[in-house]
């Protein structure tokens, strides 16, 4: 997949830029229970290193012997996650980040970097519904499902209420089986933490499994409290709403950014994915899989990974530091993954049944580029049991040119895995090769 | 008759442009390390931030300063000759480099964007600045580089 003709001198050209750092570590002694965690290393110009974008121009993500890949959908403007009703039908939604005040020159510069990154289509800001009417796994009928929406992420259906989560609410629409528009302009069931300052505006959501609560990450207000930590109150945190009230609390607090709220149904506890901080070097800080404790604290902004300071934070908290805890199953440095689905469907071969599966966007801070692939990650009595596989690659070409970035994962009623790729533009499905 | 004073070569209506455009500049620069100072004793964003944009102006500004300054130096042999105009020179450009470095600095996030390595190279910057800065105003007002003169008119 990379070649080395193309990547070495990109790699050299940076490396030299970036006021010679030590060289990436390989990202497999940063996976698992006890990741290798290098000295801090702060760089005169941080290695930014982002995939040109190129487009799929007809090729098709990689998968391992045993299963295939088929395109879903095409043609969306960025679609970011998926969520599947019971009747099987497919939401996808499309959605980019709001607007936000430039504080400082460096965010003129990152905007442009970000830009580069993505794909150039303006992002919708609705809910498609896909419909697989023949069972052949492709749909055939797509509506806009709802429209209007305020940089939508999370979806979740409890009974006959359906929850979105915009980047600045949760809102409750009444939905009944086989309905493929909603029009009613919906219940606003809380506020979340938005603008104007909105870094991680992506609001993942997810219900306990009694329907009760719903569960909703609330991602920092920066990287590392450079907008001032009165911008985070309320974030970096999955909040506890009860869905009668609309009440909430801070379930856990210190994860910089946590998506892909999930519970895992042998154990029915939460689970998240977590984008760790960035510019501290190439291999600080690793990204993670974890579950969520209730009331625990997971070092954001203070410390990383357990107890290990950040000396950017300023003052300090030695009184929290002192209760963080360390995650539990590091990803490696600067994957970001958004995307987390436990997978307990029977379509695809044994080898991939009970454990997660992550989708990870892909990395911009570390000269060889990292994540931009799909893992899985074996569980047995509900926690992770092996080293993470490769499963879905080829989103890079010629090392450091992206086809599309994955995003987003959910299973479909007939088990296959669907992951939403918002730089393609496209949904894709994978499942077992033959029946 | 010749004149007796130094001639800048960059004037608009007689006045030289380098003498307008430095000051803002050495004003960035100083004003730089002050919000840096209140930074480090607030821990407060707004002031490095406010440090950013003052570095990412007085590099702006020096582009065109320095140039303009450069011309003038080489537009006539009788500001060569002076030691101040040496002093000046040299040390502003340290100042403009070390400034670029600063501004690196800046770019971090929160609290190691200032300090130590930011408001040290501030206070080194203004430390050049009022050597280098001193030998500016002598150039103009001891050695009357661009002063044009009475018996000219």
């Amino acid at each position: 997949m990379k070649s080395p003709r193309f990547e070495a001198p990109a790699i050299a050209v940076l490396v030299a830029l970036a006021g010679c750092g030590p060289a990436p570590i390989d990202p497999s002694r940063q996976v698992g229970a006890n990741p290798y965690l290098p000295p801090i290393h702060q760089y005169l110009l941080p290695p930014m290193h982002v995939a040109k974008v190129v487009g799929w121009n007809g090729a098709t993500p990689s998968v391992p012997a045993g299963l295939k890949v088929q395109s879903f959908a095409t043609g969306l403007a960025n679609p970011r996650s998926l969520y599947v009703l019971p009747n099987g039908d497919v939401l996808v939604v499309e959605t980019g980040n709001p607007p936000g005040p430039v504080s400082r020159p460096k965010e003129l510069v990152m905007n442009w970097v970000e830009k580069m990154a993505h794909s150039r289509t303006k992002p919708g800001q609705r809910i498609l519904l896909f419909r697989d009417t023949d069972g052949d796994g492709v749909p055939d009928q797509r509506t806009v499902f709802i429209d209007h929406l305020n940089s939508p992420f999370g979806v979740v259906l409890v009974g006959s209420d359906l929850y979105v989560a915009n980047t600045d609410a949760v809102l409750r629409y009444a939905y009944t089986t086989g309905q493929t528009q909603i029009t009613d302009p919906g219940v606003k069931l809380c506020d979340l933490p938005g603008g104007p300052i909105d870094h991680h505006w992506t609001k993942s959501l997810t219900a306990s499994p009694d329907g009760s609560e719903l569960y909703a990450g609330v991602g920092s207000n920066s990287n590392i409290t450079e907008n001032g930590i009165q911008a985070e109150v309320g974030r970096a945190s999955i909040w506890q709403i009860d869905r009668a009230t609309g009440a909430h609390r801070e379930y856990a607090t210190g994860l910089r950014n946590p998506n892909g709220l999930q519970f895992e149904p042998q154990t029915h506890t939460l689970w998240a994915v977590i984008n760790e901080r960035d510019e501290l070097g190439q291999d600080l800080v690793p990204d993670y899989l974890t579950s969520v404790r209730d009331g625990a604290f997971y070092g954001w902004p203070y410390s990383y990974y357990g107890q290990h300071i950040d000396p950017r934070v300023q003052p300090q908290r030695p009184d929290l530091v002192a209760k963080a805890i360390a995650p539990d199953y590091a990803l490696s440095s600067h994957v970001a993954p958004l995307g987390l689905v436990f997978y307990s469907g029977t379509n695809l071969p044994a080898h991939y049944r009970g454990g997660a599966f992550v989708g990870e966007h892909g990395s911009w801070n570390r000269a060889v580029l990292n994540g931009y692939k799909i893992v899985y990650i074996p569980f047995a009595d509900g926690r992770p049991s092996g080293p993470p596989e490769d499963v879905v690659t080829g989103f890079l070409v010629d090392g450091d040119k992206a086809r599309g970035r994955p995003v987003g994962l959910a299973v479909d009623g007939q088990g296959g895995l669907l992951i939403a790729d918002d730089t393609g533009n496209s949904v894709w499905r994978v499942s077992a090769a033959s029946p | 008759m010749p004149s007796m004073n130094p001639r800048s070569t960059v004037s608009l209506g007689g006045v030289p442009l380098h003498a307008m455009l430095a000051p803002i500049v050495a004003v960035c620069f100083v004003a730089t390390l002050i919000t840096d100072i209140v930074y480090w004793q607030t821990a407060a964003m707004l002031w490095a931030d406010m440090s950013a944009w003052l570095l990412v102006a007085g590099l702006i500004v020096s582009l065109f300063a320095a140039p303009l300054g450069m011309i003038d130096f080489f537009g006539d042999p009788r500001i060569r000759e002076l030691r101040a105009a040496w002093i000046h020179g040299i040390g502003n450009a340290l100042a403009v480099i070390l400034s670029i470095f600063n501004c690196l600095i800046h770019t971090r996030d929160a609290y190691t964007s200032v300090v130590p390595t930011g408001l040290i190279l501030s206070a080194l910057v203004v430390a050049i600045l009022l050597v280098s800065g001193w030998n500016g105003w002598a150039l103009v007002y001891r050695y009357g580089v661009g002063v044009r003169q009475k018996e000219q008119q």
